[in-house]
């Protein structure tokens, strides 16, 4: 009996100005193999199918569980972790690309730093610097503490952005993931001081307003995130404001 | 003293560029887009079919619809400040927001990603539809402001061509719809229906208002072309008008066995 394989076929790309071209790559299949191991196995023994040696290829992993958000890819054209895709059940030859729509680095490997900007842009953190006792902080009520734990999983992965059609160059959209980043540090008893600059962030060009709630985000998460609830309320909380910006400003 | 070069960082810019807090207006902009598509076009889109209902009624009840709102006071400047303006806005706005969306519904055939596309196919089917419509019905052909005695036979003749009429059906269906999941998206957008089971039953009563609004249009369309009315007067006198529907059918009607 022939040995049982499995055949991936790679979207290679050397720099960020080549062209792109397929590889094909065939290993023999071992039971529980996902695709992150497959591709470990391919970048250690760089050999396509029929023989050729080739570059070994370049990915972003770290984890490999699911918890780090680097090994976001399209795996037969979805957006999904490729550290939890088993191979076992997806259809072969296993077509492996980039993510389409940031900066390509190298083969599977793109620039996600758009995320880390408009993280920063909305200022997704607590406002605390460490240089003095502030005392203990306040309570967190467990009905409040119920609501941002699902939005702290978040793991800035990108998919939801990946298949967001709002989510292009045209746009510039901010995403799912900031707006969800926004409500988690907005609804924090210390992070809810920035609350007012988080939502006039979100009124500029390419924010919350440009969601077109297609509502691919929240079946694309890998962790399940609320993302259209979280959308939905801080889209409240940003017309609240504009509408008392109106009236006080 | 030598110092070393720092390397340039590249200037030209890849991707999606980041949120830019702070700057422009494209959110006043959008959210009027979104608020005009409620108040006051969908109120007028509601006032619209339910004035077309009247057409199952007669000419004469339909020309004594077509005389009441524009007998109302300041019609011209509401026609322009309620209907016009707000659609025009709406409308290119609109075009402006489909062109810049890069619809995946092939790579990702999920329902709300199919509704996403569907609100901009029946806007685009509804803008060039509207256009037609209010040139041909409003701004050209007999006045109907003043001769609202000739609504019936206008629209009538109108739809007496069978792509005209397909076109009026499709077009019904297309904004009845474009106009349900338009609340519905509003609903959810501005906050109302955050939770995923209040969206969904909101899901359940904009599909209802949805089937609704295209039955109480495809009705209005069925009372021009259906036996009932056939060969309408071209025009009827104030008189005629005002007899409303007890007026004599006019010649050529098959009178409604219910008379």
């Amino acid at each position: 009996m022939a040995e049982r394989t499995v055949k991936i076929e790679i979207k290679r790309q050397s720099s960020p100005d080549s062209s792109p071209h397929w590889d094909k790559f065939e290993l023999p299949h071992r039971p529980g193999m996902n695709v992150i191991s497959a591709m470990m196995e391919i970048a250690a023994n760089p050999y396509t199918a029929d023989g050729k040696e080739t570059t070994p290829i370049a990915y972003d992993s770290n984890c490999l569980e699911e918890i780090c958000g680097s090994c976001a890819m399209l795996i037969n054209g979805k957006a999904r972790m490729a550290c939890t895709a088993l191979v076992d059940k997806l259809d072969q030859p296993i077509k492996l690309e980039p993510l389409s729509k940031f900066p390509l680095v190298r083969d599977l490997s793109v620039d996600r730093s758009v995320l880390f900007e408009n993280l920063k842009a909305v200022k997704a953190w607590v406002p605390i610097d460490g240089t003095y006792d502030l005392g203990p902080g306040e309570r967190i009520f467990p009905q409040v503490q119920e609501e941002r734990y699902p939005l702290s999983r978040c793991i800035s992965c990108c998919c939801c952005m990946e298949v967001c059609p709002q989510f292009n160059e045209s746009t510039g959209f901010v995403g799912a993931a900031t707006i969800a980043q926004a409500q988690l540090f907005n609804e924090h008893p210390a992070g809810k001081v920035l609350k007012e600059e988080r939502l006039h962030a979100l009124m500029g060009d390419g924010g919350i307003q440009e969601c077109g709630y297609a509502q691919n985000c929240v079946q694309a998460c890998p962790k399940q995130l609320p993302l259209t609830k979280a959308i939905s309320d801080v889209g409240r909380d940003v017309m609240v404001q504009a509408v008392k910006d109106a009236f006080t400003r | 003293m030598a110092t070393a070069q720092r390397p340039v960082a590249p200037t030209t810019h890849r991707g999606v560029q980041p949120l830019r807090a702070g700057q422009g207006n494209s959110f006043l902009l959008r959210k009027l887009h979104s608020l005009s598509g409620i108040v006051p076009i969908g109120a007028f889109l509601i006032e619209h079919l339910i004035s077309n209902f009247e057409a199952l009624k007669g000419p004469a009840a339909y020309a004594a619809q077509v005389k009441f709102l524009n007998g109302l006071p300041f019609v011209r400047v509401l026609e322009w400040v309620f209907i016009f303006i707000p659609l025009a806005y709406h409308a290119l706005y609109g075009v402006y927001i489909w062109a810049r969306g890069k619809s995946n519904v092939i790579y990702y055939p999920w329902s709300g990603n199919w509704m996403y596309m569907m609100q901009r196919w029946t806007g685009l089917i509804a803008f060039a539809y509207i256009v037609q419509h209010v040139w041909r019905q409003r701004f050209s052909g007999v006045n109907l402001p003043e001769h609202p005695g000739a609504a019936f036979h206008k629209v009538q003749m109108e739809l007496s061509h069978p792509w005209m009429l397909a076109v009026y059906a499709i077009a019904m269906i297309a904004t009845c719809w474009h106009f349900s999941y338009g609340v519905w998206l509003f609903a959810a957008k501005w906050g109302i229906t955050p939770g995923d089971k209040a969206r969904r039953r909101f899901g359940f009563v904009c599909a209802a208002l949805g089937v609704l609004l295209t039955v109480i249009g495809l009705a209005s369309l069925y009372a021009f072309v259906g036996p009932m009315y056939k060969n309408a007067p071209a025009d009827l006198s104030p008189a005629q008008i005002e007899q409303g529907s007890m007026a004599p059918a006019p010649a050529g009607a098959q009178v409604p066995a219910s008379n």
